[in-house]
């Protein structure tokens, strides 16, 4: 378990999260959604370790911040792809931790073979990062991330700039971690996919959290709505399944041509 | 099912590559050592080197252990500081064509030295490579200072080095207007000249060397994160920014050090990694061993040529390096397959 108390953190004098009090459960998948800027990716390398903050972030009763300890993975939304790096070498680097940093071992090597099969790139270890598709980097980064054997992993829009098959493909590799007893976070675009695959949601709105909870309450929670400047609706399929739309008619104060008198 | 046994993946690491580099480079300085204006064969060198009976005498000895040994393991070891400094700078910077010289060394070593030819009232060849090297470290720690003390961005970094560069460049000119007697000395430096190797020189540039390139091939295979995002590497159980300050400040003192004794020798650092890269398909710091070793039989190559094209006439080795290095460089540019 993952518990947040007063988080607060600043750069250059402004605030980006402001006063934040949320707990992650282990073992579950916790989606962030929210506008852009709302601080989503900011509260998601926060809990990697790597910002300053005020108020505590403790993984398993110690502080996050530049502990080294842990064993987190971070998928981020863009990606430096380096030159001349072969995927099996991409892949292998998410063993360093457990194996050291250019030791091979064979159960690291077993692994990362385990790792590439599931992630549909056997066969492709061969060629460079640099020449994959979009679709294959991410199941790469993905990759690699597996190959970790993690306790927590963060996802940072793992799914966009993926079509719709590549966006299934990539969740379920993910969903297959919870297996496994790895807590999951991870900020999502579409709503529609976050209450399909997460059992929590957490909306975020200028740096706070303004609702969380289980997926099914907090999709139809007026509160969602409002975050989203009353832009999206919600439907929900026969099934019982959840379709968040944008509101095409919806103009802002803003947005609505000013007529003259 | 696929056969998914772990030996189909392929080794990463390899020893083999960097034996035959420094089979390759034993090779290379036997032949330098050998060749020249009075020819000395192979066993006569071998025998000399060891030792043994049938060594050589009198002059030739003091030409084979003198003049040419001293020369031939200087231009080694400055051809092992700039590939292997070149190869850390591209990991570093993210950039395939960033060169040792990038962040001011270059320039801030030229002003050093044009300054011990201008101020120095004595023996300026004695003072010179202190000038050069407390040159060039001051334009790099300038450039640390300016893009934001230690904690910045590669790129960041990069633009101050440019501009700390093109500053020492303009004082270096001016002063050069002022005193017309120092450009024909400081020209010939920027070359760069091998022509004042001596044991005594082999012996300080050794030592700083050795070094940091030691340091620089403890930390290679961690290398491999600093070409991924910071957050990436932090996960990975890296900390990007300490380990990006302890890989370019050796990879700065190595070629300081290596300006400093022998001037500016261009494209070693680009050509070199780049060609061991495509021709063992690694990642550069996985063969950072054999990038150093190649590095240093290309330069031994490369003063071969310098002393012997136009014997008795010397060239000057930058010529060298960039006649085989411009092309080479076209040619990386323009095969994406190198560059990417």
């Amino acid at each position: 378990m993952i518990s947040i108390e007063d988080l607060t953190v600043r750069f250059d004098g402004q605030d980006i999260l402001t006063d934040i009090n949320l707990t992650i459960e282990t073992g579950k998948w916790t989606c962030l959604v929210g506008p852009n800027g709302a601080g989503k990716t900011t509260l998601l390398k926060t809990l990697l370790g790597v910002y300053q903050y005020s108020g505590s972030i403790k993984d398993k009763g110690f502080e996050v911040y530049q502990n080294q300890e842990r064993n987190v993975a971070f998928v981020p939304q863009h990606p430096h792809i380096p030159t001349g790096m072969t995927v099996m070498e991409y892949v292998m680097l998410g063993r360093a931790k457990k194996d050291g940093w250019g030791r091979e071992t064979r159960v690291g090597r077993d692994f990362v073979a385990q790792v590439l099969t599931q992630t549909q790139l056997f066969g492709m270890q061969h060629r460079f990062v640099a020449q994959l598709s979009g679709g294959e980097m991410q199941r790469a980064l993905i990759a690699r991330a597996l190959a970790q054997e993690p306790n927590l992993i963060l996802l940072d829009e793992p799914t966009s700039a993926l079509d719709l098959h590549h966006q299934i493909s990539v969740l379920n590799n993910i969903e297959i971690l919870k297996e496994h007893g790895v807590t999951i976070l991870s900020t999502m675009h579409d709503i529609t996919l976050a209450a399909m695959y997460a059992e929590n949601i957490v909306v975020m709105l200028d740096g706070r959290v303004t609702l969380a909870g289980s997926a099914s309450n907090v999709i139809h929670s007026p509160e969602l709505r409002k975050a989203f400047d009353d832009r999206i609706n919600v439907y929900t399929l026969d099934g019982g399944r959840p379709v968040i739309m944008a509101n095409k008619d919806y103009l802002s104060e803003r947005e609505r041509p000013q007529t003259e008198v | 099912m696929i056969s998914q046994s772990a030996p189909s993946i392929g080794r990463m690491w390899s020893w083999k590559i960097t034996a035959s580099s420094i089979v390759i480079l034993l090779f290379v300085a036997l032949l330098a050592i050998s060749f020249g204006p009075v020819e000395i064969g192979f066993p006569k060198i071998l025998r000399t080197l060891l030792g043994l009976p049938g060594a050589a005498t009198g002059q030739e000895r003091t030409l084979l252990l003198d003049l040419r040994l001293p020369r031939v393991l200087l231009a080694a070891l400055v051809g092992a500081a700039l590939a292997t400094s070149g190869a850390v700078y591209q990991t570093v910077f993210r950039n395939p064509l960033a060169d040792p010289y990038l962040l001011g060394t270059a320039a801030g070593a030229g002003l050093g030295a044009t300054l011990a030819f201008t101020v120095v009232a004595g023996d300026v060849y004695a003072l010179l490579p202190i000038f050069s090297f407390v040159g060039g470290i001051l334009a790099v720690l300038t450039s640390f200072f300016i893009s934001g003390r230690f904690q910045a961005e590669p790129n960041t970094l990069l633009l101050s080095g440019i501009a700390v560069g093109s500053f020492a460049t303009a004082i270096q000119t001016y002063l050069q207007q002022r005193n017309s007697n120092a450009l024909r000395p400081v020209y010939s430096w920027i070359l760069g000249e091998l022509t004042a190797a001596s044991w005594q020189v082999v012996g300080w540039s050794s030592f700083y060397i050795v070094f940091s390139l030691a340091v620089l091939i403890f930390i290679s295979k961690k290398l491999d994160g600093l070409m991924l995002s910071d957050e990436e590497s932090f996960s990975l159980g890296i900390n990007p920014q300490q380990l990006r300050i302890i890989a370019v400040a050796a990879a700065t003192l190595a070629t300081a050090t290596a300006v400093s004794a022998s001037g500016l020798i261009g494209f070693v650092g680009i050509v070199v990694p780049h060609l061991v890269r495509g021709l063992t398909h690694r990642v550069t710091n996985r063969s950072l061993t054999a990038i150093a070793f190649a590095g240093a039989s290309f330069l031994v190559l490369a003063d071969l040529g310098a002393r012997t094209l136009l014997s008795p006439a010397e060239l000057p080795i930058g010529v060298i390096t960039a006649f085989v290095g411009a092309p080479f460089f076209l040619f990386v540019l323009r095969a994406k397959r190198l560059a990417n």
